[in-house]
């Protein structure tokens, strides 16, 4: 092993030195200019994106414990575009909350290795390696979860984070020791698996429970609208966003390089939960009245979305995971944005107080808009061409009865994300949301999404280098 | 020690301690009243129950002996094989010891280490 | 004899985990719970692996089970009792539990494993160091250091949830 391996490593190698330098910076800022810590935070994080695409290499590190391709750059790529923005939209609420004051490094540094954490997960070739970095992934975003403290519900999302993720640990665990039992070996290469043994199959079916809680597919999902709702917009967004991505593309390589042999035994146990993921996501958020517990729901059902490229899986179903899981960033992102803007300003979450938010906020109005309708995938924007390459993903695997549901379930999704659209340019409101002026950070952060938005369902090379890149995990 | 061994001391560790109570038991003169249930040069007798609530302090030096004590495991196995391996040892815990002492740095700053 | 330890062990780890579950008082939970940590390190004692067996002692018996005491003592209901829970709750939780447990009995039971023909002996410290340092197949100096960012990490998130922020105000 020599020393230029190392930069197979380049995005952790890059990200865990920005956290070491964050640390050293806020170690040695005084606790007046602690909020200087922002701007460094954000610039600092663009040549990690650029590190990304520097070097596109297969490859394997450390026994195999650590693997490299192109999809797995291009997934750690995707993710660490979704944290950027997470960091532009966060900058506003964190500099004017006087409770955060001596605290704004902690939130960087926390996320930063929750990154850390989702880069190894992602690169894992060790179901050791996979485990610890599941697990770097969550314990940060939990002590996020509980950041305002001195709220009730930011304090209850989270033990109630802290605990489901300790629970769902232990049914993983459970069964990656059932697999090990099976295989004797945790390497991913090793262990293969070729039969369905029953242990075996236990083994799979204890490890997706794990994983299902993480991207909250629908009997798991009991903890997410509780710990979205509790927790700072912040904190949700790359909840909803980044966790969620993270477990997805993990689950995608699990099952293809895994257990790519007994695809007819999670193929019915994807079925059948992307079918209630998507069914149960969609009625609870149509009862929803606050924002975030209503995004929650909006998220579970498309969840249950993203499991439709799963379920054939195949390379093109895997694609169109990547493809859709890009929008899914951007519009989640744009909507949690505006969420955290008019938060931040008004501290109002309900969708009755989006009443009339047009009339005083016509731009924060669009960017919701179009992060609705991308969401709801409504033709100009690119959810629309996202979800249509997951439909033809099912398509392609013959689940005609899948996809028929899938299709009204998008139906459903139409009419509540409609909801929240005619409230702010119908609905009138006596006392509608002042006129926000959000700072440069936040209005990057939109813009930017606003663009993804639009561009990515234009701009068939993004899609084709996708479709390029995402062959062979 | 062999099998036979140790059952016998198991069982002879029972009968010494249990032997020693019931005998005691058995043969000590017994008399009991109201005063010999008072708390004895204890102090005033407590109003409420005594069990209180702790500070939060506690929460943080046990959370902080925890991380450490977890570095210790890594640190022992470490230490045992840190000749034989060589340089390569040296620069791995180098790793380790730098990003952990940079957390500990990071705690003395935050005062977390200092008992209010 | 052997056989009889081990059957002892797990017999009380598996009373204390019982008792740790239904005691209604909180902090006699925490400690049925210290003692079915120890039991499993006694498991460990036995069947050689002193070093897992001594890192069970110094970090769950040590460690985990000191912090939870503490965080009990942080709340205020130490001396409340918890309420009996409902018959039908128990009855629905016994059924699950049974039912789980026969279910990977059954399945580990039937599963055939391939008995190893060489004697297991259990490694030694030295072992444990060699592959921890070794950056070769089968070294796991990458989860080590990964690990050094978690314990980072853990060491921030504690700061942040449990120290007052208040010598800016």
């Amino acid at each position: 092993m020599s020393w230029s391996d190392f930069f197979l490593m380049q995005q952790e190698l890059a990200l865990i030195l920005l956290a070491l330098v964050l640390l050293v910076v806020e170690i040695s800022l005084d606790t007046e200019n602690k909020h200087k810590i922002i701007p460094v935070a954000n610039f600092l994080f663009i040549p990690i994106l650029v590190i990304g695409f520097l070097n596109t290499s297969t490859g394997s590190l450390f026994g195999d414990m650590y693997i490299t391709d192109p999809t797995r750059i291009l997934m750690k790529n995707i993710l660490n575009v979704g944290v950027f923005l997470v960091f532009l939209q966060v900058s506003n609420w964190l500099k004017t909350q006087a409770n955060n004051r001596n605290r704004i490094s902690e939130f960087y540094l926390l996320i930063i290795s929750s990154l850390i954490g989702v880069n190894y997960l992602i690169s894992a070739g060790n179901f050791l390696m996979f485990y610890l970095s599941l697990e770097l992934t969550s314990i940060p975003i939990a002590a996020l979860a509980a950041y305002e403290q001195y709220k009730h519900k930011s304090a209850e999302a989270g033990i109630k984070m802290i605990l489901s993720s300790a629970f769902s640990s232990g049914i993983l665990l459970f069964g990656l020791s059932l697999l090990y039992a099976g295989t004797g070996t945790l390497n991913y290469g090793a262990m293969a698996i070729a039969s369905v043994d029953l242990i075996q199959s236990m083994g799979f079916i204890f490890f997706f429970s794990g994983l299902a809680f993480k991207i909250s597919i629908v009997p798991f999902h009991l903890w997410t609208a509780d710990v979205y709702e509790g927790a700072p917009v912040a904190v949700t967004s790359y909840l909803s966003v980044i966790s969620k991505g993270v477990a997805v593309f993990v689950l995608a390589i699990v099952l293809i390089t895994l257990f790519g042999e007994i695809q007819g035994l999670w193929q019915e146990v994807i079925y059948v939960t992307a079918i209630l993921t998507m069914t149960i996501g969609n009625l609870f958020a149509i009862r929803q009245k606050n924002i975030k517990r209503f995004l929650a729901f909006s998220s579970i059902a498309q969840a249950g979305f993203i499991l439709l490229g799963l379920v054939g899986g195949s390379n093109f179903g895997t694609t169109a995971v990547l493809y859709f899981v890009l929008i899914y960033i951007f519009s989640n992102l744009a909507a949690f944005g505006v969420v955290s803007v008019i938060q931040n300003a008004s501290d109002k979450e309900n969708i009755y107080d989006y009443n009339g938010l047009y009339k005083t906020n016509p731009r924060l109005s669009l960017v919701m808009m179009l992060a609705l309708f991308s969401l709801a995938g409504i033709p100009p924007v690119a959810g629309f061409f996202g979800k249509f390459f997951l439909f033809a993903a099912a398509a392609e695997a013959g689940m005609y009865v899948l996809l028929l549901i899938a299709v009204l379930n998008a139906i459903i999704s139409l009419y509540y994300y409609l909801l929240v659209v005619k409230a702010m340019f119908i609905n009138s409101n006596d006392q509608p949301v002042p006129k926000i002026e959000s700072d440069f950070f936040a209005r990057a952060g939109l813009i930017l999404c606003t663009a993804g938005i639009i561009i990515t369902g234009f701009i068939s090379w993004i899609y084709e280098y996708m479709l390029n890149n995402s062959f062979g995990i | 020690m062999s099998t036979e061994g140790l059952i016998l001391f198991f069982i002879a560790g029972v009968l010494m301690v249990g032997g020693g109570i019931i005998v005691s038991n058995l043969v000590a003169p017994r008399s009991t009243n109201a005063q010999k249930l008072d708390p004895y040069e204890c102090g005033i007798p407590t109003i409420g129950p005594s069990w209180m609530q702790f500070r939060v302090g506690y929460y943080l030096f046990a959370i902080m002996f925890l991380i450490f004590d977890v570095e210790t495991v890594f640190i022992f196995p470490w230490a045992v094989v840190m000749k034989q391996v060589g340089m390569t040892a040296f620069i791995e815990i180098l790793i380790f010891f730098v990003i952990l002492g940079l957390g500990l740095l990071y705690a003395w700053k935050k005062k977390a280490l200092r008992w209010e | 004899m052997e056989t009889y330890i081990f059957y002892i062990l797990a017999g009380a780890i598996l009373i204390f985990a019982l008792l740790s579950v239904t005691t209604r008082r909180v902090l006699r939970a925490a400690v049925y719970l210290l003692f079915a940590l120890g039991s499993t390190a006694g498991i460990y004692f036995m069947v050689e692996f002193l070093f897992l067996a001594a890192v069970q002692l110094l970090v769950y018996v040590g460690g985990v089970v000191v912090l939870i005491i503490f965080s009990i003592l942080l709340t205020s209901q130490i001396n409340d009792r918890l309420e009996q829970p409902e018959w039908l709750k128990v009855m629905a939780t016994m059924l699950l539990v049974v039912v789980g447990a026969g279910l990977s009995l059954f399945v580990i039971r039937e599963y055939d494993f391939n008995i190893s023909e060489t004697a297991m002996t259990a490694p030694t410290v030295s072992d444990i160091g060699l592959k921890l340092l070794s950056y070769g197949p089968g070294g796991y100096v990458l989860p080590f250091e990964v690990i050094s960012i978690l314990l980072l990490a853990a060491m921030i998130g504690a700061i942040v949830i449990a120290k007052r922020m208040k010598e800016n105000d």
